[in-house]
């Protein structure tokens, strides 16, 4: 498995390969060691080892992701454009995945949650390639067990992994990369030149690409894991449907939420102080989470125009307000954020935002497709989970040759309703 | 965020699992009917790869798949379907020759002819026609002056922003037609001496501007079958017969403006090795026509020692990205310099500065 995951990381560039075995090894040796000192009662040396394996892990994830944006912005605050050295370095696909999950087994390990892992299965974990570039970041504490104990290979979930790949590459081949061609790119290339109607069905295209490709990714790398014996968490849970900034959270990219609540927001102090310490941890939390999905400022935005709604939130009083216009209010607030995340730069996203209040007239670019696909998308997310598993009970109750055909059959269609052309997965850039 | 709850495992229902073993068969039965549905499809992609190994090898592995898939019927369900949403297969000539070009038929859905680099060139001399009365328009919001911006993913990165910048003017009219993983390598895959002509024939614009090369450093068939090593003696004379052609359809109106945008620096060394010497076929073939204007983006996106950047400092002095982090295309920032650079060009033409004054 290790060997395999290697091959598919070295696949797209083998250089990078090194860096993976240098996160592995270095994560590996710190686990032993913060393990060994917690043994013997030197709780001091064993933090002294935590501390190292974190800077060692943020250095990386620096060097490689964020050096070149501080310097540029140091560079261009001292006004001297040589002043600051750019490294221009190519950014190894996943690290931020990887870094991530790494720094969550150090920490567990100090935090005695986890035993240290055997350092093949340590490898296994930290490379394991269905979620090796873009997630879900999977806990030590989910695979350790399961590594160890070795999937029994009698007992193959074989009819809800392929109803999940089939799902996620749906969502990925057919929804997203037509919904990107048919608006959403059009309209945030050049959004001066798209009626208010037009720029708003882009934005709103996007909030569905972004949903459908992330989720898509992730439903193809859990199928892909549970055909190999393994079992990944849960990553997006209808996130569309929340009724609040704080249950959106619960439901979108629930992995690094929860990685963030855990390793940054609770160390911070959480909400257990003050009021207005727990308005800045959340706000420090978002701009970081943010800040990880990439080194400009519009994700700065991002994750501070959620920061800031999370504490609005805190401080409304608890009116009873209609869930309808709850839903509106949550969905549309994280709209106004997707435009940032989107959008190429700030001015890019005032363009945006400019030409949604200032440009009248009618659509061009709606139709009924485009009308259909978005309403049905957003449907889909009040669908109670139980009633959306239909197929893949019915996938599963069938035979096994009957499972395989209809994954066949599934396949073609995708890609006779896919565009020519898809692009890449949104998330591989983070 | 702050609850103490762990993202549950994906489900937590017992699975109606299988054997590992008749899961992987099942599997690959899935799959095996995929490919045989899909098998024209699949050779077809595989006859656009670039000549190579890669290329060889899927050829080589389609087509006896494809041929049995045939004879037993299996391609139906997707022929049919491809018919159904209006996707057959595009089987265009490729018309990369003159004597070609002028045979070439109806295409696409603007009921024109295609026109044969001779009909244009006709046109363009055509006696009933008073060229002076192209020179003496006025461009205005019912006649723009018409700008198209044609080539490769290079365009997709810029297009868009050139046609917001050129749109500033009521006068003008711009539409940017990029065709991605395309160019003058592969008519096979996109044949833009075609598009073209059809473009020039069917909107006769004021201004075009191309940009091909960053799929182009491949081996190239000719039209017997053979293949063509890059950049070896043969290659270079089919190559720039191929510029040639596609110059001539641009400037056969010669009143045209017509911008042939060269390469910008490349990140990785033997990429941009290799787009430089495009460039330079590029500009041998312009410096032979009067109507064409070869333009060098070296300058433009290199930093003080001549060399890749992917910063550049603005006209305030302000570092900002040009270049995406692939190392080829043009960032945002990247696409507004280019579009400036290029309106500025199309401004030194006679007359043209005022479109941006109304």
């Amino acid at each position: 498995m290790f060997g395999s995951s290697l091959f598919f990381y070295g696949w797209w560039n083998w250089r990078f390969v090194f860096l993976l075995l240098w996160a592995i090894a270095s994560n590996w040796y710190a686990g032993a060691q913060i393990d060994k000192y917690l043994l013997v009662g030197s709780k001091k040396s064993a933090t002294k080892w935590l501390r190292t394996a974190i800077v060692g892990d943020l250095v990386l994830l620096g060097v490689f992701k964020y050096y070149d944006f501080f310097a540029v912005e140091l560079s261009n605050l001292l006004g001297s454009r040589t002043a600051i050295p750019l490294l221009e370095l190519t950014l190894p696909v996943g690290i931020s995945f990887f870094t991530f999950q790494a720094m969550s087994y150090v920490i567990d390990t100090h935090r005695r949650l986890i035993k240290p892992m055997p350092i093949l299965d340590f490898a296994v974990y930290l490379s394991f390639f269905p979620q090796l570039v873009a997630g879900p970041i999977v806990r030590a504490s989910e695979m350790a067990p399961q590594i160890s104990q070795r999937p029994d290979p009698r007992q193959v979930a074989s009819g809800e992994a392929f109803q999940l790949i089939l799902r996620g590459l749906f969502k990925k081949v057919v929804i997203s990369s037509w919904l990107a061609s048919a608006i959403v790119d059009d309209v945030f290339a050049n959004p001066e030149s798209h009626s208010s109607q037009d720029v708003l069905l882009g934005v709103y295209g996007y909030a569905i690409q972004i949903y459908a490709d992330f989720s898509g990714y992730t439903d193809i790398a859990i199928g892909v894991a549970l055909l190999l014996g393994f079992r990944f968490p849960t990553n997006f849970d209808r996130p569309y449907s929340a009724l609040s900034l704080r249950e959106f959270w619960k439901r979108w990219h629930i992995t690094l939420s929860s990685w963030l609540r855990d390793y940054l927001y609770i160390p911070l102090g959480g909400n257990r102080g003050k009021n207005a310490d727990t308005y800045r941890n959340l706000l420090i939390t978002m701009i970081l989470g943010g800040l990880w999905h990439g080194s400009t400022w519009n994700f700065v935005i991002w994750g501070a125009i959620h920061g800031v709604a999370l504490v609005v939130e805190r401080l409304l009083p608890n009116w009873q307000i209609h869930p309808v216009v709850r839903w509106i209010a949550t969905f549309h607030i994280v709209c106004f954020a997707w435009i940032f995340f989107r959008a190429e730069s700030f001015s890019s996203a005032m363009d945006v935002l400019q030409a949604i209040v200032t440009s009248p007239g009618p659509t061009e670019l709606a139709d009924v497709l485009l009308i259909l696909i978005l309403a049905a998308m957003l449907t889909a997310q009040f669908i109670p989970k139980f009633r959306s598993e239909d197929f893949k009970q019915w996938l599963n109750s069938r035979g096994i040759l009957t499972q395989g055909l209809a994954f066949g059959v599934g396949l073609v269609l995708i890609d006779i309703f896919g565009p020519e052309g898809v692009a890449p997965f949104i998330y591989f850039q983070f | 965020m702050e609850d103490d709850t762990r993202p549950e495992l994906s489900s937590q229902s017992k699975a109606n699992g299988f054997p590992a073993g008749k899961v992987f068969f099942s599997g690959i039965a899935g799959l095996a009917l995929a490919v045989f549905i899909n098998s024209s499809a699949l050779l077809a992609d595989a006859e656009r790869l670039p000549d190579g190994r890669s290329r060889s090898l899927s050829v080589a592995v389609w087509t006896p798949i494809e041929a049995i898939a045939s004879t037993l019927k299996l391609t139906w369900p997707r022929t049919a379907t491809d018919f159904l949403l209006g996707r057959s297969e595009d089987k265009e000539h490729i018309s990369l020759h003159r004597e070609q070009m002028a045979s070439a038929s109806e295409s696409e859905t603007e009921e024109r002819l295609v026109l044969s680099i001779e009909e244009e060139q006709f046109l363009e001399v055509h006696p009933d026609e008073d060229p002076t009365e192209i020179l003496d328009s006025a461009w205005n919001s019912d006649n723009p002056f018409t700008i198209w911006v044609l080539g490769d993913s290079m365009v997709q990165f810029f297009g868009e922003t050139f046609v917001m910048m050129a749109e500033r003017s009521s006068s003008v009219s711009a539409i940017a037609e990029p065709k991605l993983a395309s160019g003058l390598s592969r008519p096979d895959y996109f044949d833009w001496p075609t598009r073209i002509s059809e473009v020039m024939a069917a909107h006769d614009p004021d201004a075009v501007i191309l940009m091909f090369g960053g799929n182009d450093a491949q081996n190239i068939r000719t039209d017997d079958g053979r293949w063509l090593k890059r950049f070896g003696a043969q290659w270079e004379e089919e190559y720039r017969r191929r510029i040639a052609v596609v110059m001539d359809l641009a400037a056969a109106n010669q009143e045209r403006v017509v911008l042939w945008v060269g390469q910008p620096p490349m990140r990785e060394e033997g990429f941009d090795s290799r787009m430089q010497q495009l460039n330079d076929l590029y500009r041998a073939e312009a410096d032979e026509r009067q109507g064409v204007h070869y333009l060098d983006l070296r300058s433009l996106f290199t930093d003080d020692s001549g060399n890749y950047a992917r910063y550049l400092p603005n006209s305030s002095e302000k570092l900002v990205d040009v270049r995406l982090t692939d190392g080829v295309h043009l960032s945002h920032w990247g696409g507004e310099w280019l579009s400036k650079f290029l309106l500025n060009e199309i401004k030194k033409s006679p007359d043209l500065e005022e479109l941006w004054n109304q």
